[in-house]
């Protein structure tokens, strides 16, 4: 009785999905069999066109590893500030929250400009670079899948952290003390005790970080440029300026699939991780 | 901490604290160049400002020279107040529901009620549009708010989840068989420990709503103008200084929020407890 | 679980979202797209109130991108968003297909008679010239001569380009296209000459974006129209307009009813009042910088023309043959310029 009635939660959220988001979903896959942009013969053509064309592959392969990319250098930089969040006095941790949640607070419109100003030619870093004579050319770094990776790890910086803190802050602290007590380096420590603690919300965090890499449009057009081609421009292209809507419709359901099957992935792994914690 | 501290613990302290440097640059840098330029004495959107002034803030607060703006974040705040509502309730109600299954179908919900996170805003947008004229249904605030709804509740639903997943189920078990009803268990027990949870994914919502491009583009209609939608067209063809100061105002709000929030629930609670 | 009350009452709570506020009492209404920026702030300063005033009319204006008025149109095929398309010369052909409009009587317009021959057909009328050329920063490089010296130094290492998605990025291109031996219908020598200049090109990017990269110094040469160029320098960027040598390419931008709407004759009223004389020069002063089409405005004299007549020398380009080459020409340009 208690165990049916605790599923059942989860209808209202279902019924609401249901009704606005998986009926339009399953218009558009049904729209995807179309071969013609007028959306009246049916048929295979459209995913035959993209999936025969060794372009759509290597953009695929470029878009996920734009997510895999961002999802390292998020976690490159932002657990070690979990780490620093966690050995910080309450007041500093405040201060610290409020610098992370930040990223959120710039309106998408905005950052992209700010992106500019940094990495831009006659940018932040270059002249700073310049005046100490670190380089006499400026560097090309926007427009650069690596000043690209740079912008977006800032926004998704709040995504990778309140998930990894709020697990890494109910880890019990004697664990590190126990284990410094038996000699272990800090190193071997964090790589022993703390990393595979923390799994559970560092797995969350990539989760959120590689999915919304992969579909931040805005960012990855203007400060990556147009010559960095990713499945979202291509959606963009086909459905706003040719209004080939099965074909923005194709390339919309690859996105959801390949992005997905690589979320499953990491959520396999969460789950399987998470049994360090409960047994 | 012993005296002599060796080679390890010392590259530790440099690489983590060199890193964790490194991020707070790369996610402080670009906020301190949006609230330089939102001070500038110039006219358009460039950095290094010219001069310091307040004009952009005076503009963007005048009634008649700033209506359309007003209009657009009464529109967006009300956006993301509703959705942030409707989703917090259905979101933690379908997180309470799901966390404690491990049934195959509860796994592939939580994968579904993720996906609008990895379906791009503009197909969604398309999509809806679509739909919501084939049943009849026309572009208002109601339908901006809804889909809103669902493209914001994947946040709710992780945050909630993360934190239900620490909770102690003997805890909920001791407090059920001890006789307390499973309303009473949930009001006493489980919400006052999940709610930090509930409160951080409810934030990134609500901003998530505020910043929504490709949803509001395809649902608005000439009434429902919405802010990041006049932001970006006073960005690509005026660079408007006052889409900084907006900005700007959104900082200093959130700083506001986020004191009264620690004075009355505790945002970092969840952090440390 | 879930009773009807509980339901019921969510359901009030969605329902008694305030909505704006009443609109006060006009005569009629009439909503109409058009894009965001420059357009939405004149219209909405200038058009909205003659409107009121003349034949008392409410207009309400959705900005939104000629791209996105079809496709918003399109899905909600037969309930229009909006009365009245404001669109690019691309664009009103895409829509014409689509039977997205409804056909238009001229013979409805007051200030017909004021417009030059042929600024009125069966589906619209002109109501903006737009006159595409070379945009450059006269305090870094110096003017070029035409479309050729793009791809030539010192221009081709500060230049900026925008791709087929705009109707100006398009007409650009064909024009380079035509340099190098191509034509309207053939932009393979563009994309042959852009592809052995491209790693000194300074930026290939979003046409939204150009103005930021412009103005930080990104890029200091690039494609763009009369108004962008005259708005941005009155914001006290460091920009200059050129002619090409080959002729500066002219189009216009014109309004359309949509196809199915109730409030088709305020939609007239609205096009008359737009091509009126005192709405027109309104437009053409600063900050605006609109080109206007009726024959009694003066041109303002930045302009690299004297009067309406001498456009007709300008480069004009039939869409109607470009409209169904663009897919292919996007496919080409994400190849070709990919990384």
């Amino acid at each position: 009785m208690r165990k049916a009635a605790e599923w059942q939660l989860a209808l209202p959220l279902a019924l609401a999905f249901a009704s606005i988001f998986l009926a339009p979903l399953l218009m558009l896959v049904g729209v995807s069999f179309f071969n013609d942009d007028k959306i009246t013969q049916p048929g295979f053509g459209q995913w035959a066109k993209f999936l025969g064309d060794p372009f759509s592959y290597k953009v695929i392969a470029d878009t996920m590893l734009l997510g895999v990319k961002t999802v390292c250098a998020t976690v490159l930089i932002g657990y070690p500030l979990a780490l620093v969040y966690l050995d910080a006095s309450p007041r500093v941790q405040k201060v610290l929250i409020f610098i992370i949640v930040m990223p959120l607070l710039l309106s998408v419109v905005v950052r992209t400009f700010a992106w500019i100003v940094v990495l831009g030619r006659e940018g932040v870093v270059n002249t700073v670079l310049m005046q100490i004579g670190v380089i006499s050319e400026p560097l090309r770094l926007l427009q650069t899948e690596l000043g690209l990776v740079i912008s977006l790890t800032q926004i998704e910086m709040p995504l990778m952290l309140l998930p990894l803190i709020s697990v890494m802050s109910r880890l019990d602290p004697n664990m590190r003390d126990a284990s410094a007590a038996l000699g272990a380096s800090r190193w071997r420590t964090l790589f022993t005790v703390i990393v595979p603690l923390s799994m559970p919300g560092l797995v969350a965090g990539c989760l959120l970080v590689f999915a919304s890499s992969t579909t931040a449009f805005i960012s990855q057009t203007v400060i990556g440029g147009v010559r960095l081609i990713y499945l979202p421009l291509l959606i963009w292209q086909q459905s706003l300026v040719v209004f080939n809507w099965p074909l923005a419709a194709v390339v919309s359901i690859t996105l959801l699939v390949s992005v997905l099957s690589v979320v499953s992935a990491l959520s396999y792994l969460g789950r399987r991780s998470s049994g360090y914690l409960h047994g | 901490m012993g005296r002599r501290r060796s080679f390890a613990d010392i590259s530790y302290g440099l690489v983590i604290g060199g890193l964790a440097v490194l991020a707070l640059f790369i996610i402080v840098a670009p906020v301190v160049i949006v609230l330089m330029t939102s001070f500038t004495e110039g006219r358009s959107l460039k950095f290094p400002p010219t001069g310091f002034s307040l004009q952009w803030y005076e503009a963007l607060f005048d009634p008649s020279k700033s209506r359309q703006i007003h209009r657009a974040v009464s529109n967006s705040l009300e956006v993301a107040a509703y959705s942030t509502v409707f989703g917090v309730l259905l979101g933690s109600l379908a997180a309470l529901g799901l966390s404690r299954s491990r049934s195959k179908l509860a796994r592939a919900a939580d994968s579904l009620f993720m996906s609008p996170l990895v379906l791009p805003g503009l197909t969604f947008g398309l999509a809806a549009l679509m739909y919501f004229t084939l049943i009849g249904l026309r572009p208002s605030i109601h339908l901006i708010i809804a889909g809103h709804m669902i493209v914001t509740v994947p946040f709710i639903l992780r945050t909630t989840t993360a934190s239900l997943s620490q909770l102690d189920p003997a805890l909920l078990d001791s407090s059920l068989s001890l006789g307390a009803s499973w309303l009473y268990t949930l009001r006493r027990v489980t919400l006052p420990l999940i709610a930090p949870g509930i409160f951080a994914g409810a934030f990134l919502a609500f901003m998530a709503s505020i910043d929504n491009v490709p949803v509001s583009l395809f649902l608005s209609t000439a009434r429902t103008d919405m802010l990041p939608i006049r932001m970006w067209g006073m960005m690509e063809s005026t660079l408007d200084p006052r889409i900084a100061a907006v900005s700007g105002v959104l900082i200093a709000a959130a700083f506001l929020l986020m004191l009264i929030m620690e004075w009355t629930v505790g945002l970092t609670r969840r952090m440390r407890d | 679980m879930f009773s009807r009350r509980t339901l019921l009452a969510g359901a009030t709570a969605i329902g008694g979202v305030s909505l704006l506020p009443a609109i006060a009492h006009a005569k009629g209404i009439v909503t109409a797209a058009t894009y965001p920026g420059v357009w939405e702030d004149a219209y909405r300063s200038i058009v909205a109130p003659a409107l009121k005033k003349k034949d008392d009319i409410e207009l309400e204006l959705q900005p939104l991108f000629a791209v996105d008025q079809i496709a918003k149109a399109k899905a909600a095929r037969g309930a229009p968003p909006f009365d009245a398309f404001v669109l690019d010369p691309g664009p009103r052909i895409t829509a014409i297909e689509g039977g997205l409009f409804e056909k238009f009587d001229g013979k409805k317009l007051t200030n017909a008679s004021k417009l030059p021959a042929g600024m009125i057909d069966e589906w619209g009328v002109c109501v903006n010239a737009q006159v595409v050329g070379i945009a450059y920063n006269p305090k870094k490089v110096p003017a070029p001569k035409g479309w050729k010296d793009l791809l030539t130094d010192p221009w081709v290492s500060r230049l900026g380009l925008t791709g087929f998605q705009t109707t100006f990025g398009t007409v650009s291109l064909i024009e380079i296209a035509k340099v190098f031996g191509g034509s309207e219908t053939n932009i393979d020598p563009a994309l042959v000459e852009l592809k052995k200049v491209l790693s000194k090109v300074a930026a290939v990017g979003q046409p939204a974006a150009m103005p930021s990269l412009f103005q930080q110094g990104q890029c200091d040469v690039m494609y763009t129209n009369t108004q962008t160029v005259a708005t941005l320098k009155s914001k006290g960027v460091d920009i200059d307009f050129v002619k090409p040598e080959t002729g500066a390419v002219a189009f216009f931008t014109t309004l359309h009813l949509a196809k199915g709407t109730t409030e088709a004759e305020n939609a007239y009223k609205y096009c008359d009042i737009v091509a009126g004389k005192e709405v027109q020069e309104a437009l053409t002063k600063p900050p605006f910088n609109f080109i206007p089409i009726n024959k009694d405005v003066p041109l303002p004299d930045y302009l690299p023309m004297k009067s309406l007549d001498e456009m007709s020398s300008y480069v004009r380009h039939d869409w109607a043959k470009i409209n169904p080459l663009r897919a292919s020409w996007i496919e080409k340009f994400n190849k070709e310029m990919a990384k």
